[in-house]
This record gives C-alpha cells, sequence and structure tokens, in this order.
C-alpha cells in the first residue's frame, strides 16, 4: 500500500496564481515585482527543454534588479512598444501543487494562456508554468517563476509584457 | 517596375534620398531577391554550429531554402534544401545531425557533400539515369574567414576577398576577444519578426541619431543608459539631460564606410579602463595570460559599436553578438540574433554576456522592441503617397577620408552609411542577373 500523503490544499495556491494574474492584467508591474522574493528571478526560456538560464539564449532572465529596470521602462512615457499599451488576459489552470521541499518552498505548476491586444493586433502566448513558492506569513513569495512557452524557439514580434 | 530597367530604377536613389516604393513595392522586393540575395555574398552560418561530420543547420538565402552542414572530409557545405527529383524540401529541422540527408517524399538519399546516394525502387529510373546529375545543388561560391561562411547564389561576381576583405579587421576585433581565438555560436537565439521592410533593420543598425529618442525609455534620469556589458557599472550617456539634448560623447560617435555597402560605428567610451567585476577580471587575467598584457589591453579597448557586412548581416561590439536580416516579404522581415561564445573564457564571463542580450536583444528586451516599433511604424507612414521621398541628408558633403583606417569617416549621427548603403543597392539592382 502506497504511504499516505497528506493532501494539499490547493486553493491558497489557486488564489495566488490569479492574484498575480490579475496585477499582470491590471498593468501593476511594480506590484507584480513585489510579489519576487528578493533572491528571485523571473525566467522564460528561448530553448524547448532549456537546462540552465545562463549558458542560453532566455525570452526572460531576470533578477530583481533587472526586474526593476523592466518595470521602470513599463512606466515609462516614451517606452515606444507601449505606445498604445497592451491589454492582456491571463488564464490559469491545470494546478499541480507539489509537496514543499526541504527548505519550505513548494513547486507549482500551471498552464497559462496569455492573451494581449495591442495596436488592433490580438494574439495568443501559450505554456506551462513553473512557481517555486516560500511561505511568508500568510502569503508567499515567488523564488523563481519560468514559463515555458510552446513556442518558445519561435520568432516573436515584439513582446513588452510579461507573460 | 516589374521589369527592373536600370534608369528606372536609378531614378529611385538620389543623392539625399530614396524613394519611398523602394520599402512598400512588392515587384521591387522581388527583384531584390533576384538582384541581390540570388548574387551577394551572404552569411549562411557559423563553422561552430556544425562542428562534427554529419551536423547540419538549415536556413534561408533570401527565399531559397539551403543546408549548412559538415561533410566527412572536414568541409562546410552549402546545399540547396530542395530534391532534386520531386522538389521537397529535403531537411526539415532547423539543425540536427544525419550521415545521410533523406527525402521524405520518396526516400531520395544524399549524402552530407550533396551527392545522390539512392534512389529506392532503382529499376524505375530510365536508361542512362545518372546520379550523378541529380546530386543537391550545391551554393556555386562558399567562402570562411575565422569560422563565419558566407556563399554567393550566383557563379560570377566579386569575389569573396573582395566583398569581405574590408571588414575583416571587424570580424578579427571580435574573435580576437576569445582567449582561445575562436566563437562559438552555440548558446541558443533570439529570433523576432517584424512588418516592415528588412533595409529598416539594415539602416538602424548603423543609426546613432536614433538612439536617444527611440531609445529613451532606457535612459535614467541622468541621460545614462542601463549597462550593457560584464563589468560595466552603467551605460553610456545618451542625454545631456540639463541642456536636454543628446549627450557631447554621443554627437562625437563616428561612422565609417569601406564599400560594398559595408559600413561600421566607432564605440563610445564606457568605463575609462575601470571595466571590472569578478567575471571580466577573470576574464582578463586568462586573456593576459594567452596574448600578453600589451595585447589584451588593445583587444579589450573597444572601439566598434555596430559593423555591418552588406547585405544580410552584423556584428555588435558593446552586447556582442552576431545579427542576421531575412527578407520575407516587401513588408515583414525576420531577424535571428546570436549570443557569442568565446572560447576559452571563463564561463562567468560568457554567461554575463548572454545574460545581457537577453537584456537587450530578446524578442522581449529593452532596446531591440522600441526599434521594432520603430520600423512598423516606418513601414506604415511610407504608405503615403503626398509625400515620396525618405530623407537621408545628414552629413552629405561632409564625409572625409580616414587614411589610417583606408575608409570614409562621418558623423554617427549623421547618414552617411545609410547613402553607402543605397550606392551598393543601386550597384546590385541596376544589371540584370
Amino acid at each position: 500500500m502506497d504511504a499516505v500523503v497528506p493532501a494539499i490544499d490547493r486553493a491558497p495556491f489557486e488564489q495566488f496564481l490569479i492574484h498575480e494574474a490579475a496585477l499582470l492584467d491590471a498593468r501593476r508591474f511594480r506590484d507584480w515585482m513585489m510579489l519576487f522574493a528578493e533572491d528571485g528571478t523571473y525566467w522564460v526560456p528561448a530553448v524547448p527543454d532549456q537546462q540552465s538560464p545562463l549558458n542560453q539564449a532566455s525570452l526572460f532572465y531576470d533578477d530583481r534588479e533587472l526586474m526593476k529596470t523592466r518595470v521602470d521602462r513599463l512606466e515609462h512615457p516614451r517606452i515606444h512598444v507601449q505606445t498604445p499599451p497592451s491589454r492582456t488576459a491571463h488564464l490559469v489552470g491545470n494546478i499541480v501543487v507539489e509537496p514543499s521541499d526541504a527548505n519550505g518552498e513548494f513547486a507549482v505548476g500551471s498552464t497559462v494562456i496569455m492573451v494581449e491586444y495591442r495596436d488592433d493586433t490580438q494574439r495568443v502566448f501559450a505554456g506551462r508554468q513553473q512557481h517555486r513558492l516560500r511561505r511568508d506569513g500568510e502569503g508567499f513569495r515567488i523564488v523563481q517563476k519560468r514559463v515555458d512557452l510552446i513556442n518558445c524557439d519561435g520568432a516573436f514580434e515584439a513582446m513588452a509584457v510579461p507573460i | 517596375m516589374r521589369n527592373g530597367h536600370a534608369d528606372q530604377i536609378a531614378r529611385l536613389i538620389e543623392p539625399g534620398r530614396v524613394h519611398r516604393s523602394v520599402y512598400t513595392d512588392p515587384d521591387l522586393f522581388e527583384l531584390e531577391l533576384e538582384r541581390i540575395f540570388s548574387r551577394a555574398w551572404l552569411f549562411v552560418g557559423h563553422a561552430s554550429q556544425v562542428p562534427e561530420p554529419g551536423d547540419y543547420i538549415t536556413t534561408e538565402l533570401g527565399r531559397q531554402p539551403v543546408i549548412m552542414c559538415r561533410h566527412r572530409d572536414g568541409s562546410v557545405q552549402v546545399l540547396l534544401n530542395r530534391c532534386t527529383h520531386r522538389g521537397a524540401k529535403v531537411v526539415n529541422e532547423r539543425k540536427g545531425h544525419a550521415s545521410r540527408l533523406v527525402c521524405c517524399y520518396h526516400g531520395w538519399a544524399y549524402d552530407t557533400d550533396g551527392r545522390l546516394v539512392t534512389v529506392p525502387v532503382p529499376e524505375g529510373c530510365g536508361e542512362g539515369f545518372d546520379k550523378e546529375a541529380f546530386g543537391l545543388a550545391r551554393a556555386p561560391r562558399v567562402g570562411e574567414y575565422r569560422g563565419f561562411v558566407f556563399a554567393s547564389l550566383a557563379a560570377g561576381g566579386p569575389s569573396f576577398e573582395d566583398h569581405i576583405g574590408p571588414m575583416k579587421g571587424n570580424i578579427d576585433d571580435l574573435v580576437d576577444r576569445a582567449p582561445d581565438g575562436e566563437l562559438a555560436l552555440d548558446a541558443g537565439m533570439h529570433r523576432y519578426v517584424y512588418n516592415g521592410n528588412w533595409k529598416l533593420q539594415l539602416e538602424n543598425v548603423l543609426d546613432s541619431y536614433h538612439v536617444p529618442f527611440g531609445h529613451a525609455s532606457t535612459v535614467n534620469k541622468d541621460g545614462v543608459q542601463f549597462a550593457r556589458r560584464e563589468g560595466d557599472s552603467k551605460g553610456a550617456a545618451v542625454i545631456e539631460t540639463k541642456k536636454k539634448e543628446t549627450a557631447g560623447s554621443w554627437r562625437d560617435r563616428k561612422s565609417f564606410i569601406v564599400g560594398n555597402g559595408h559600413g561600421w560605428t566607432s564605440n563610445t567610451t564606457l568605463d575609462d579602463g575601470k571595466r571590472s567585476s569578478p567575471a571580466f577580471d577573470a576574464y582578463k587575467r586568462v586573456l593576459v595570460d594567452k596574448v600578453g598584457a600589451e595585447r589584451a589591453n588593445e583587444i579589450l579597448t573597444p572601439r566598434l559599436h555596430n559593423s555591418l557586412i552588406y547585405p544580410n548581416m552584423s556584428i555588435m561590439g558593446l552586447n556582442i553578438h552576431v545579427r542576421v536580416i531575412k527578407p520575407i516579404a516587401v513588408d515583414r522581415t525576420e531577424v535571428t540574433i546570436y549570443p557569442i561564445r568565446l572560447c576559452g573564457a571563463p564561463d562567468a564571463m560568457n554567461f554575463g554576456n548572454i545574460r545581457l542580450l537577453n537584456v537587450t536583444h530578446s524578442a522581449a528586451s529593452f532596446v531591440q522592441t522600441d526599434d521594432l516599433e520603430s520600423f512598423v511604424r516606418a513601414q506604415k507612414g511610407l504608405q503615403s503617397s503626398l509625400t515620396d521621398w525618405v530623407d537621408i541628408s545628414r552629413g552629405l558633403g561632409d564625409e572625409e577620408p580616414d587614411r589610417d583606417l583606408n575608409a570614409t569617416r562621418g558623423l554617427a549621427t549623421h547618414e552617411m552609411v545609410v547613402r553607402a548603403q543605397y550606392k551598393a543597392w543601386l550597384g546590385y539592382m541596376r544589371e540584370a542577373a
């Protein structure tokens, strides 16, 4: 008989991911950044099954410092690629929560679909995302968010907002 | 414009202006594919992308699908990716390894030098069918310099040396930074597309005029861009904020042309010798060990910002990369950007370069995205027929010879380099294939 693993209550994780998506859709990029731990990273590989963000190109690989530069730019009045700004709708589902590891961090997998509309053009981004989350009081901080887009090695028109 | 008579085409380019149809006319675009991309020396790939026999990459030269592969004898082959039987593209993957290149349709199999090896059901072949005559077509001319492989799809025309020769120093500038004296393009790639003409990207790589405006969102309140190089604490001064104008050091940048449409821009002094980080310092030590302190200092003194090897590639000297420009349609272009691994440099240095290139030139980067927006808007604006001419006259007549560099020099905020590109363009386009 398999060992009995106590069921993890998925609700707080699901709420967290929905909250994160809502911040992005509301263009509250600075608040979104604050969800990340001080040592947190945001990674969108450009190679399928990419093993490391260090030795291969990535679409995004931001630590908090880069994230701040990115958010400063997104708030800049003359960011041409956001004139007019993108509007997005994120949908997060198929959530799987792994039990916490030795560091007390949770691995949360989900499927994300983001539809973006800008300057008369609508396009779709989709893929599997992995959040590594650390408990922080009642909530969580993101240690790493990785988004593997199904077309990560495709040719993209300019992207400005995080997935 | 379909016939492309020389005098008609010549009327599109004037000393300081270009007719808008050069960017918008689909017939002219077809002529470009025929007269430029089926003829000129084009960058295909880098030898490091196919290190072992049987390794291949596929790409397009203009619209023509090609395979670049390593044959058993060590040679790099540039083959047309088109089965000689019924025309199907033979290799469909972007990269891979194979001892035989086998067509999916009827199983014709080719060796990695293009020779036809196997025809299934051979009794169906007619009397006298000669496999030797059915090898994959190969690029008539292939040239390589320090791993950079170029091909021309025409048997005649200027030699590889005539075309690439004047830009060899620019390739050296990058390759010499590798302690082992060679590069590897094995760190993935950034790919993007935009709804605009291919020449918009070409003109932009040597354009220092646009930076304070096009990239305003990357410049902080002190007028300084974010650091784009491992070991720099900050980037170049772009804007003099008190006077609200382009910074003096930026205005002093130079650009150079050497014929054939090629050119480059000089770098802005960034660091006054203060460039330092654990990764950079370790790299510098390795380089000094290999080439000596004096030569290492020369190599690490930035001279070049961007170099254009007309008509389809550029080399960035700041946040180092190789860029390839591929025309898809008159108003659609794909660009591929390869990070560079400096062979023999500590991993941390290479990782730093790769990481900063994500920031400047991925499809989601801080710099390139605003350029793409400018290209898209240019293509839209150029639909206007009430203003037929595009102005490229900045600095016209101010060019001067640079005898040390055997080049012609101008200011990088001028448009000498764009005029040089159109001179080369006209050279190809006036002449029927």
